[in-house]
């Protein structure tokens, strides 16, 4: 049997009295396209953060690809590329370019393969033209591209998108969900957090709905619309919310 | 080690860039206390420890300036960093704990040496000091920014604001600094009350001491202790640091 992508057995984070993640476990297999949804505060961040080491878990164990995502940070670090909701960049200083270069930098690849990665990256997510722009000159979905370009500069095996949509405009979420799919197609194995159902149902092969830090319910979009004789995800994941606050 | 040098040359850039602001201003105040302590007070003053005042100032002076940019620049990068989010960029990365502390640390002694050289060469310019022993001194002044950019480190990690580094700066820093033999030796302030109790307790008053006997050219016990002081500090930082980076204090949650 393959080594799952990403392995999260009895994750438990707790800060003082609010628990984030409650009892998680969960596997996400090589190459699947996998959904995390959840209302706010259903803990999809906290989970994805733990994954790269950004939140120490309370109790529990996760791993990459067989990696232990704690003692084996480092490796595990090379596997994965997260594009963070925020959309954070190093723009104080650095241009857009630069900014993919230094990110290439740390993780250790060499200086021009850096650059000509960056660039074909520039290209690919249409952001030639404002290579030497500051992020502050860049539009709302041109930052959200270059989050995502960062990401992908290490050619990561797993991508992390935490609401890579949230905020875009219809046109632009196209174009996202097609990058996204092309990623899907490259082999990529893609978790994704999201509150837009219409997008996992159309992009998730299997998606896992999270509630007060626990699972509530799991597996394709078709599968969970069946077995609570709904037509669309959205319903599903109304009545399973509105049944966990009853 | 790719990684390495990619932090390390951002910690770099990140003050050169903006130079104006990172480099001009402690080198042009260092040099207005030069002109208007040295030149325009000292010469009323005639010499100390055999040496017109200006040079007696000139190595403390100097210090002054390593000691607070080596400390500012880690301190403002990594809140700015923690601040922005960016600080994730490196976290997410396969770069080690170790290896962020110490690309954030060697910014900070870069640019503690950087400004140190600018104040030396208009300190040259100005009274024509001559550094007397320049090894001995180059090691001590590499020693003094190793530990202050290490105390940089741990308030960059510590403060939860802008005004913490500030702070640090005004209530710690310059205390410290102003009451440590900047502006005069031990025995220009014996029977002084409360300056010379404070300066005999203040360490960094050895650290200077040691360092102007190293510059100018003195007892070496004096640049022994200055020196020993110097690395016991730097020790004591930089562990602490690579503690606060290991755990990921106000990094991870």
């Amino acid at each position: 049997m393959r080594t799952p992508a990403i392995f999260i057995e009895h994750l438990h984070k707790s800060y003082g009295d609010l628990v984030a993640v409650d009892d998680l476990s969960l596997e996400i297999q090589r190459g699947e396209f996998f959904g995390l949804l959840g209302p706010n505060g259903a803990g999809k961040t906290t989970t994805i953060n733990a994954i790269v080491g950004l939140v120490k878990p309370t109790s529990g164990h996760i791993t990459v690809l067989g990696l232990d995502a704690v003692r084996d940070y480092r490796r595990v670090h090379r596997l994965v590329g997260i594009a963070f909701q925020e959309l954070i960049l190093d723009g104080s200083f650095l241009n857009v370019r630069e900014i993919l270069v230094y990110q290439a930098g740390y993780f250790g690849i060499p200086p021009r393969r850096a650059r000509a990665k960056a660039d074909e990256l520039l290209e690919r997510f249409g952001l030639w033209e404002k290579r030497s722009a500051r992020v502050q000159e860049l539009s709302g979905g041109q930052k959200r591209r270059l989050v995502l370009a960062k990401a992908l500069i290490h050619d990561p095996e797993i991508v992390i998108l935490d609401e890579p949509t949230a905020g875009a405009d219809v046109e632009m979420r196209l174009q996202l969900w097609e990058m996204l799919q092309q990623l899907h197609a490259q082999g990529k194995t893609i978790l994704l957090t999201t509150h837009y159902l219409e997008e996992a149902e159309r992009l998730c092969q299997r998606v896992g709905i999270l509630h007060h830090g626990r699972l509530v319910s799991l597996g394709s979009p078709e599968e969970l619309a069946r077995e609570r004789g709904q037509a669309h995800l959205e319903d599903v994941f109304l009545e399973l919310i509105q049944s966990e606050q009853a | 080690m790719i990684g390495f040098l990619t932090l390390s040359k951002r910690e770099v850039v990140r003050f050169l860039k903006d130079a104006i602001d990172t480099i001009a201003p402690p080198t042009i105040s260092v040099i207005l206390f030069l002109l208007i302590f040295g030149v325009g007070l000292g010469s009323r003053l005639g010499d100390v420890h055999g040496v017109p005042y200006i040079q007696f100032m000139t190595p403390g002076l100097l210090l002054l300036a390593i000691v607070r940019n080596a400390f500012l620049n880690p301190a403002y990068s990594l809140f700015q960093s923690r601040w922005y989010g960016n600080i994730a960029d490196f976290l997410v990365s396969p770069l080690s704990a170790e290896q962020i502390a110490l690309a954030v640390l060697l910014g900070g002694v870069a640019r503690g040496m950087i400004v140190g050289a600018l104040v030396l060469a208009a300190a040259w310019l100005v009274t024509g000091v001559s550094v007397a022993q320049p090894t001995w001194a180059l090691g001590y002044a590499l020693a003094v920014a190793v530990a202050f950019a290490g105390l940089g480190c741990i308030v960059g990690l510590w403060t939860r604001g802008w005004e913490g580094v500030g702070a640090i700066d005004t209530f710690v820093l310059d205390p410290l600094v102003m009451l440590g033999g900047v502006f005069y030796s031990l025995d220009m302030v014996r029977g002084v009350p409360i300056i010379e109790p404070l300066s005999a307790l203040n360490p960094f008053t050895y650290i200077t001491e040691g360092f102007r006997a190293a510059m100018l050219g003195g007892a070496e016990a004096h640049v022994l202790i200055g020196l020993v002081l110097t690395l016991a500090l730097g020790t004591i930082c930089i562990g602490a640091a690579l503690v606060l980076f290991r755990v990921g204090y106000h990094l991870k949650a």
